[in-house]
C-alpha cells in the first residue's frame, strides 16, 4: 500500500465533491438552515394545535344545579379551568330535547360531525342532587353514631364523543377535565354540608421526591436524542458521497481510467473511504451542532429541560469517528455494486432497515449497557454514548474496550469487503442484461462447475436459515428426550442435510470434490479424535464463560433441564445428538459451503465464513458463539487434510463428550476416584481443574501444529492468490 | 515487449451459457512498431486490451508486458503501459492540467519533474489553451487529447490505444494518428485496435485480424495481402471474416453435438 497514492486519491475526490454545488448544499447549507426552520414551524404547529377550538353541545343545561356552577354565561365556569384564558376554546352550544330523545340526538350530533362532543345532563339532575344533599345532611345530623350510611348514587351527566376523530378526542379531554373538577367541587360541598372536613375524602397528599440532580435530568432527553441523530446523519452523510464515488464514477466512465492507473485497488478504496468518511463526519457534526443550537433555544422554553451537557460535543465526536468509518466502508462496498447512481439510491432502504433496529434497540426502555449489549455492533456504541451523556462514567468506562474492539473489527471486515468488491470484475463491469428466472435456473444447472461458487455457498446458508425459521413454527417444542431425538433427526435431515445435498447434486459436477469425500492422511482421523478429547476441558470452560457473559434465560434452562430429566441410555444420546449432527452438519458446512467459499481464494476467509453460518444456524445464541469457534477449528482440519472425515470424527467426539459430561453427577464422580484426582468437579456442571485444562490445551496446540505441517491441496483460486501475494509470474494457471 | 499466449476469457451468460470473449489468442508486439488489432465490434479487441491493462483478469493463458505478468504483477504492468480507450473518460469536475497532474502523481513522479514533463507534453499536444478548462466543458477531441497526455505522462514503454479515434472528427483523428506514428518513431511499443481499415493500413506495421474472440490471421500487412491474394486490407478482412463465420458455425455445431454425446 502506497499512502501517497491514497492521499492523492483522497484529495482529488474531496475536491471533486466540493466542486459539486448539490453536495455542498446537502452537507453544509441544508443542516444550517434545516433546524431553525424546523424549530420555527414546530412552534407554529404547536400554537395551531393549542388554539384549535372545539364545539360541544350541552343537552339539558336547565337541569344543572346553581352551585357549584358548571356553566357561567354560556361558557364553562372559569374556576373549573386550568388556564382561565382557555375559556373560549370550548364553544358551548345548548339545545333542549325531550329526555327520551337525548341519547339519540347526542349520538347523531357527534357522528354527523356537527359537534365534537355532547354533554347530556339527565332530566331532574339538579333536583335529585339537592335531595341527595338534604338526605345526607339530615341523616348525618340525626343518625350519627348509628348505622353506616348506604352508598347511594344518582344518575349523572353523560359524555358522547368519537375516538376515531382526533378533534373529538381533544374535546373529550377538555370536557372531562372540567367535569372532574366540577365533580370534586360537588363532593367538597357535600362534605361541608355533612359537617365533615375536606380532608375526609383526601386524608393525605402523595409527596414525590426526584433524586436526580438538575444536570442529570436535563441530560436524559439529550442522551437519547443525540446518539440517534448522530448515527442517522453519519449514515446519510456517508451514503450519498459513496454512491457518487462508485456508481457515479462507473456511470461517467472514469472508473476504468482510474483502474488502469498504477493505483492499487486497495489504495483506491482507502482514498475513497477516507473521502466518504470525511463527508459523513462533517454532515453528522454540522447537523448535531445545528440541531443542538436550535434545540437548546427551543427547549429553554420548557421548564425542566435545559441545553445539552457541555461535554457532549467531545463525546459525540469520539464516537462519530469509528461509526463513520464503519458506515462509510459499508456504503462504499454496496455502492460499488450499483451500476448507476439511480440504482445506488435504491440501496439506502435496505441499509436503513438493517441499521435501524441496531440504533433503536438501545432506545427501548430497560436496555442498559452491559457486556452482552456492548458486543453488539452499533448498539454498543449508542449505549456507551448514552451512558456517558447521562454522566455514568464508571459504568461506561469498563465497556470502552469491548465496544471499541467490536467496532474496529466490524470496520476492518467492511473495508475488506469494499476492497473485494473493487477486485471483482463482475461487480465493476456489471452490465445490464435481461434477467429471466427460467434462463437463470437453466444457466445454474447447465453451466455447473466441479465445486460450488461462493454465491451458491451463501445461498445454501441463507436457505438453511430460512427453512429452519419456517420449520420452527411447524414443529412442536420438545418436552421429553424422545421428542428431542425425533426433532433433532428431522431438523438435521430436512433443514440442513436436504438443502446442502440437493444443491451439491444439482449445482456441482463433482459431488466428491464438493463434499471433500476423500481419504485423508492415515493418522489424521485418530489425531482429530485426540484433538477433540484434548480440547474437551477448554471447550467446557469457554462454554461456561459464554454463559456467564450472556446468561441463559430461566425458562430456557428449565426446559433444557426437563429434556434431560428422563435420562436415556448413553449410547442413544451419543447416536442421536452426537453422530447425526456430526455427519450432516459437516456435509453442509465443511462440505458444500466451505468448498464454495474457498473459490474466493483465501483459505482463512473461507473457514471464517462457513463457521459464521455454522454458528448462526444454532438456535440458541449462546451455542452460536461456541459453534462458531468450533467451526473455525473443524474447517481448518478439513482444509488441511482435504477430507471431511477428520472433521466428522472431531465433531462426533466433541459432541459426545459434551453430552456425556452432562450425565456426570456428584454420585458418579464419587464412584470414580481417579476423575476427582484430576481436579474434576461437578458443582455447577462438569468442570476440570486448571492443570487438566492447560495440559489438554497444550496437547491440542501440538496436534494443530502437526495438522499445519500437512501439505494441503490448494484450489486454483488459492494458488493464484498466493502468486499475487508473492508477486511472481506464474505461467501454469487456469489449467 | 508484449507476449500474449493462449489468452482466454469467458463470462457466464444467461442466454448463451459460457460466453467466450477471447478464445486462446496469441501474439507478440515489439518495441518501435505499431501492432494493429483489427476486427468488427464484439470481436474481443477491448477484452484483450483490458486484460493487457490489468483491468480484467484472463480465465486462462498468460500475457506479459515488458516481462511482467498481468495476472500476478498487475501493479508493475500498469507502470509499463499508457492506456487510451473509448471507455477511459475524463473527470467532469477537473481541468486538463489537474487531470494529467493527478495521474502523474499516481505514477509516483515527483512534483518538479512532473511539472517540466507536463509543460513539454502540453506544448507538444497543443493543449495549452485548454489547460484550465473543466472536463465538462470540453469537446470530444479535447478530451481525447487529455487522455493521451494522461497516458504519456509517465513516459511508458508500451502504449495501448483502444478504438482511440472513435467519435473524433477527421482533423482530430488525423492529428491523433500522427501522434501515434511519432511515438512509434520514438521507439515505443504500440498496440492499436480499430475497426477502420484505412487507419490500420496507414499506421500499422503488423496486424492481427480478430473475429469472435479468435485471431484469424496475423503478420505484416504486405505479407497478409500476398498470402491471401487480396488487393487491399478491407477485402482481405471481409474474406477472412466470412470464412471465420462459417468456421464458427461448424464449431457451434460441434459443441452442440459434443454436449449431446455426454
Amino acid at each position: 500500500m502506497n499512502w501517497s497514492n491514497v492521499r492523492l486519491i483522497f484529495r482529488r475526490e474531496v475536491r471533486d465533491q466540493l466542486r459539486d454545488r448539490r453536495t455542498l448544499f446537502m452537507i453544509v447549507v441544508l443542516p444550517i438552515l434545516l433546524y431553525p426552520l424546523l424549530g420555527m414551524s414546530m412552534f407554529q404547529v404547536a400554537q395551531f394545535i393549542r388554539e384549535q377550538p372545539t364545539r360541544v353541545l350541552v343537552l339539558g343545561a336547565e337541569d344543572l344545579p346553581a352551585a357549584p356552577a358548571l356553566i357561567d354565561e354560556g361558557k364553562f365556569a372559569p374556576a373549573l379551568l386550568n388556564d382561565p384564558q382557555s375559556q373560549g376554546l370550548t364553544e358551548l352550544h345548548f339545545a333542549e330535547v325531550p329526555a327520551a330523545d337525548a341519547p339519540e340526538r347526542a349520538r347523531q350530533a357527534v357522528q354527523q360531525g356537527d359537534f365534537e362532543a355532547v354533554v347530556s345532563v339527565p332530566a331532574g339532575f339538579a333536583r335529585r342532587l339537592e335531595m341527595f344533599r338534604r338526605d345526607l345532611s339530615q341523616r348525618a345530623a340525626h343518625e350519627r353514631g348509628g348505622q353506616p350510611l348506604a352508598d347511594v348514587r344518582i344518575p349523572g351527566p353523560e359524555i358522547y364523543y368519537n375516538t376515531a376523530k382526533e378533534k373529538s378526542q381533544l374535546a373529550y379531554l377538555r370536557v372531562t377535565k372540567v367535569l372532574d373538577r366540577w365533580t370534586d367541587a360537588i363532593g367538597r360541598e357535600n362534605l361541608k354540608s355533612s359537617d365533615l372536613p375536606e380532608s375526609a375524602a383526601r386524608p393525605f397528599i402523595l409527596a414525590e421526591h426526584d433524586t436526580a440532580d438538575e444536570s442529570q435530568r436535563k441530560a436524559v432527553v439529550w442522551s437519547k436524542i443525540l446518539p440517534f441523530l448522530l448515527l442517522i446523519w453519519a449514515l446519510t452523510g456517508a451514503f450519498y458521497p459513496a454512491v457518487d464515488l462508485c456508481a457515479g464514477e462507473k456511470e461517467r466512465g472514469t472508473l476504468e481510467t482510474l483502474l488502469s492507473s498504477p493505483a492499487e485497488r486497495s489504495e483506491i478504496v482507502w482514498g475513497k473511504l477516507l473521502t466518504v468518511m470525511l463527508f459523513s463526519v462533517v454532515t453528522a457534526a454540522l447537523n448535531i451542532f445545528s440541531m443542538g443550537l436550535t434545540g437548546s433555544l427551543v427547549m429553554s422554553q420548557f421548564p425542566g429541560v435545559g441545553p445539552p451537557p457541555l461535554w457532549a460535543p467531545v463525546l459525540l465526536l469520539a464516537a462519530l469517528l469509528p461509526v463513520s468509518a464503519l458506515f462509510s466502508a459499508l456504503c462504499l462496498a454496496l455502492a460499488a455494486f450499483a451500476r448507476s447512481s439511480k440504482e445506488g439510491q435504491y440501496y439506502l432502504m435496505p441499509v436503513l432497515l438493517v441499521t435501524m433496529p441496531l440504533v433503536l434497540l438501545p432506545m427501548s426502555p430497560g436496555v442498559e449497557l452491559n457486556l452482552g449489549n456492548a458486543l453488539i455492533p452499533i448498539t454498543g456504541v449508542v449505549l456507551l454514548l448514552r451512558t456517558m451523556l447521562e454522566g455514568e462514567y464508571w459504568q461506561a468506562l469498563p465497556m470502552l474496550l469491548p465496544v471499541a474492539g467490536v467496532t474496529i473489527l466490524c470496520c476492518l471486515f467492511s473495508i475488506r469487503w469494499a476492497i473485494d468488491q473493487f477486485n471483482s470484475e463482475s461487480v465493476l463491469f456489471r452490465e445490464s442484461e435481461r434477467w429471466d428466472l427460467g434462463l437463470w435456473l437453466k444457466h445454474m444447472l447447465r453451466d455447473r462447475e466441479d465445486t460450488p461458487s461462493a454465491t451458491e455457498a451463501v445461498f445454501c446458508g441463507v436457505l438453511i436459515l430460512l427453512v429452519r425459521f419456517f420449520m420452527s413454527f411447524a414443529l412442536p417444542q420438545p418436552e421429553t428426550f424422545r421428542d428431542l431425538a425425533v426433532l433433532t433427526v428431522v431438523t438435521q435431515l430436512v433443514v440442513i442435510g436436504t438443502p446442502a445435498l440437493l444443491m451439491t447434486i444439482m449445482l456441482t459436477r463433482s459431488p466428491a470434490r464438493t463434499l471433500s469425500l476423500r481419504l485423508p492422511p492415515l493418522a489424521s482421523v485418530p489425531a482429530a479424535v485426540l484433538l477433540a478429547v484434548a480440547l474437551h476441558p477448554l471447550a467446557g470452560a469457554v462454554n461456561q464463560l459464554v454463559q456467564r457473559l450472556y446468561p441463559v434465560s430461566e425458562r430456557m434452562q428449565q426446559s433444557l433441564a426437563a429434556l434431560m430429566a428422563d435420562p436415556p441410555g448413553a449410547w442413544q444420546m451419543v447416536l442421536v445428538l452426537g453422530l447425526v449432527p456430526a455427519v450432516i452438519e459437516e456435509l453442509a458446512f465443511r462440505g458444500f459451503m466451505l468448498s464454495g467459499f474457498r473459490r474466493m481464494g483465501h483459505k482463512w476467509r473461507a473457514i471464517a465464513l462457513s463457521s459464521f453460518f455454522f454458528g448462526i444456524t444454532h438456535a440458541i445464541f449462546q451455542q452460536s458463539i461456541v459453534a462458531c469457534l468450533l467451526g473455525m477449528l473443524i474447517g481448518y482440519l478439513v482444509v488441511q487434510t482435504g477430507s471431511l472425515l477428520p472433521g466428522i470424527a472431531f465433531h462426533f467426539v466433541h459432541n459426545s463428550l459434551a453430552l456425556l459430561a452432562t450425565r456426570a453427577t456428584p454420585a458418579f464422580l464419587a464412584a470414580h476416584e481417579w476423575l476427582r484426582a484430576m481436579g474434576v468437579s461437578a458443582d455447577e456442571g462438569l468442570s476440570y481443574g486448571w492443570a487438566v485444562t492447560f495440559m489438554g490445551t497444550a496437547l491440542a496446540v501440538l496436534l494443530l501444529a502437526w495438522f499445519r505441517g500437512l501439505s494441503y491441496a490448494r484450489t486454483s483460486e488459492e494458488r493464484l492468490q498466493e502468486a499475487i501475494d508473492q508477486n511472481v509470474s506464474q505461467p501454469a494457471l487456469g489449467s | 515487449m508484449i507476449h500474449v499466449r493462449q489468452l482466454t476469457k469467458d463470462y457466464a451468460d444467461l442466454r448463451r451459457g459460457r460466453f467466450v470473449a477471447l478464445d486462446g489468442i496469441s501474439f507478440d508486439a515489439r518495441a518501435g512498431e505499431i501492432f494493429g488489432l483489427l476486427g468488427p465490434n464484439g470481436a474481443g479487441k477491448t477484452t484483450a486490451l483490458r486484460i493487457l491493462s490489468t483491468v480484467l483478469r484472463p480465465t486462462s493463458g498468460t500475457a506479459t508486458v515488458n516481462g511482467f505478468d498481468v495476472l500476478t504483477q498487475p501493479s508493475q504492468v500498469r507502470h509499463q503501459i499508457g492506456f487510451v480507450s473509448a471507455n477511459t473518460a475524463m473527470y467532469d469536475r477537473m481541468s486538463a492540467w489537474e487531470m494529467v497532474e493527478y495521474f502523474g502523481g499516481l505514477y509516483g513522479i515527483a512534483a518538479g519533474p512532473l511539472r517540466e514533463r507536463m509543460e513539454r507534453l502540453f506544448e507538444r499536444l497543443q493543449m495549452n489553451d485548454v489547460r484550465d478548462l473543466l472536463g465538462s466543458k470540453m469537446s470530444t477531441g479535447m478530451k481525447q487529447k487529455v487522455s493521451i497526455a494522461r497516458a504519456l505522462v509517465h513516459d511508458p514503454p508500451v502504449l495501448v490505444f483502444d478504438e482511440a479515434t472513435a467519435g473524433l472528427d477527421v482533423l482530430v483523428a488525423r492529428a491523433l494518428l500522427r501522434t501515434v506514428a511519432e511515438l512509434r518513431d520514438q521507439g515505443k511499443c504500440i498496440v492499436f485496435s480499430t475497426h477502420i481499415m484505412r487507419e490500420a493500413e496507414k499506421l500499422c506495421d503488423r496486424v492481427a485480424i480478430m473475429h469472435h474472440g479468435r485471431i484469424l490471421a496475423h503478420g505484416p500487412i504486405e505479407g497478409l495481402r500476398a498470402q491471401y491474394g487480396q488487393p487491399d486490407l478491407e477485402e482481405l478482412f471481409f474474406a477472412l471474416v466470412s470464412q471465420g463465420d462459417e468456421g464458427a458455425q461448424s464449431d457451434e455445431y460441434r459443441v452442440q453435438s459434443g454436449e449431446m454425446m455426454k
